[in-house]
């Protein structure tokens, strides 16, 4: 069992890593790799901007976005990225790449989740802070940057995290659009040896972990170094978390 | 810019007939009065009479329903571009009764911030200026320390020295003790006693009636919406003209 798993690795550790490249696309594990941190690095900002947009006054911002975020709250992923892979080619003529079909559906998706993590952190500050601000002369623009955000944000890491992970899982769905990423090399893999899934989608899963696991940690210690500069200033989310500790450490 | 450059003698600030109210419950019923350069006013009264409300008019935290406020020869609540009104909030500092520290900056990153995002000052300037404002408010020592670091009274002088930066002519105090331990009251009212002796225009709502009667030029009493009674503070506490400002005087002794 452990050593047909070792074989596996043996024998298509190059497909499970970087898929046909350079003979086809870039896949595999860099693939995934790739998809995952664009989706995250393109899905925060946007998180934000659709966060602040329902947070506006102005129907003609907030209306739309709130129909969107409600939207894609509501629909099944998998439903997105199969619209966007037959629709947009049908309608536009274009041919898109799978994987660019992909990475916009996941920042969409994600982006829309991540703006009600994002708008709750806000939200939760009260109007203290953004009252102080104005009072000093920022702009509501600027208030938001300098003072609202940086404490939002902060105060919603685990959240955004959780987010992230759920990001980097969520590419293994590009497999129904043909998207060349590791979950697709594994496929393929298993397609060639046909007797071994248990082993062949084990090593998926691992590796899978570890990404999000090491995602998880990076979190974890980003969140105390900032806590430690801000030298137990940030009572709010010691406390919480220290709540938190309480309610989930049981003896295993 | 398009304002006037004010006379050395016209008021700091001129309230015209303000008037505010929430849905048909009116807070504010005409307000009238006017702030000299470098007077300190008290506002004080009963708990909902609208003298929070009134402050908070003054720099535009709260709209008006009518009437008119001129700040330093501007006309605060007159249709204008948010840039506009950004400018005229950073030449009026603000104290808020909660401090409302920024958690995520130091002391004097609280105080130096707001100069160089809104006013483009260069940081070593600002970082200096901040310094000095520290050592102002008696806390040179605590520039480096968060606010959850500090106790009340010194993040409320914090929150003083934040809006001295800005290098306002008028001060706005929106009972800046009330949420102070009693041992904290005094070093805050020392820091604004010191402002007051240097020649800062101030209107500050506050219950402290000792305060009132040392530094105040003028009490204004505020019941149900109005300024029912304004006067020097000797004559205030001393002689009440009005029953209501009487049985608000004798309710505070007991």
């Amino acid at each position: 069992m452990i050593s047909d798993i070792i074989a596996i690795i043996r024998d298509y550790w190059l497909l499970l890593l970087i898929g046909q490249y350079p003979n086809g696309p870039l896949g595999g594990l860099a693939a995934t790799l790739l998809l995952s941190v664009l989706a995250i690095a393109f899905a925060f900002p946007v998180s934000i901007a659709l966060a602040l947009a329902r947070l506006s006054k102005a129907p003609l911002l907030n209306w739309p976005v709130t129909a969107l975020v409600y939207f894609t709250r509501g629909v099944p992923l998998l439903m997105l990225i199969l619209w966007g892979y037959f629709l947009v080619p049908l309608v536009t003529g274009a041919s898109v790449p799978s994987f660019l079909t992909m990475l916009v559906t996941l920042v969409v998706y994600q982006g829309a989740f991540l703006s009600e993590v994002v708008r709750g952190g806000i939200v939760a500050l009260g109007h203290g802070q953004m009252e102080a601000a104005r009072a000093l002369g920022h702009s509501y623009l600027g208030a938001m940057r300098y003072v609202i955000l940086p404490q939002a944000l902060y105060n919603v890491i685990p959240s955004i995290i959780s987010v992230f992970v759920a990001t980097i899982k969520d590419t293994t769905l590009g497999y129904v659009i043909n998207v060349p990423d590791l979950t697709f090399a594994a496929s393929q893999i298993n397609n060639q040896l046909l007797t071994q899934p248990f082993q062949v989608f084990f090593i998926l899963a691992a590796v899978y972990y570890v990404i999000c696991w090491s995602l998880s940690r990076v979190a974890v210690l980003t969140e105390r170094r900032i806590t430690r500069r801000r030298a137990g200033t940030a009572p709010q989310p010691t406390a919480k978390s220290l709540k938190l500790a309480a309610l989930t450490d049981q003896p295993s | 810019m398009n304002t006037t450059v004010p006379s050395n003698n016209s008021p700091m600030i001129q309230l015209k007939g303000v008037r505010k109210s929430y849905g048909i419950y009116e807070v504010l019923k005409g307000i009238d009065a006017d702030v000299a350069r470098g007077e300190v006013v008290v506002i004080c009264g009963p708990s909902g009479s609208g003298k929070s409300t009134l402050i908070r008019t003054v720099n535009r935290l709260e709209e008006i329903g009518s009437g008119s406020i001129i700040c330093d020869g501007n006309n605060i609540h007159r249709p204008m571009p948010a840039k506009e009104l950004n400018r005229l909030r950073s030449r009026i500092g603000f104290v808020f009764q909660s401090f409302n520290l920024f958690p995520h900056l130091s002391a004097i990153d609280n105080i130096a911030m707001s100069p160089i995002r809104v006013k483009g000052v260069p940081r070593d300037v600002a970082y200096a200026k901040a310094t000095q404002l520290l050592e102002r408010v008696g806390l040179a020592d605590k520039a480096h320390a968060y606010p959850a670091q500090l106790s009340g009274g010194q993040q409320q002088r914090v929150a003083i020295a934040r809006a001295l930066a800005m290098e306002p002519p008028v001060m706005l105090f929106d009972e800046p003790t009330s949420a102070l331990d009693p041992e904290m009251v005094g070093e805050v009212l020392a820091v604004m006693k010191g402002l007051a002796a240097d020649g800062m225009t101030m209107m500050c709502v506050t219950h402290e009636m000792g305060f009132a009667r040392d530094v105040a030029d003028r009490v204004w009493f505020i019941d149900q919406g109005q300024i029912v009674e304004s006067a020097p503070p000797e004559q205030f506490f001393s002689r009440p003209q009005t029953t209501r400002a009487q049985r608000f005087l004798s309710d505070l002794r007991h």
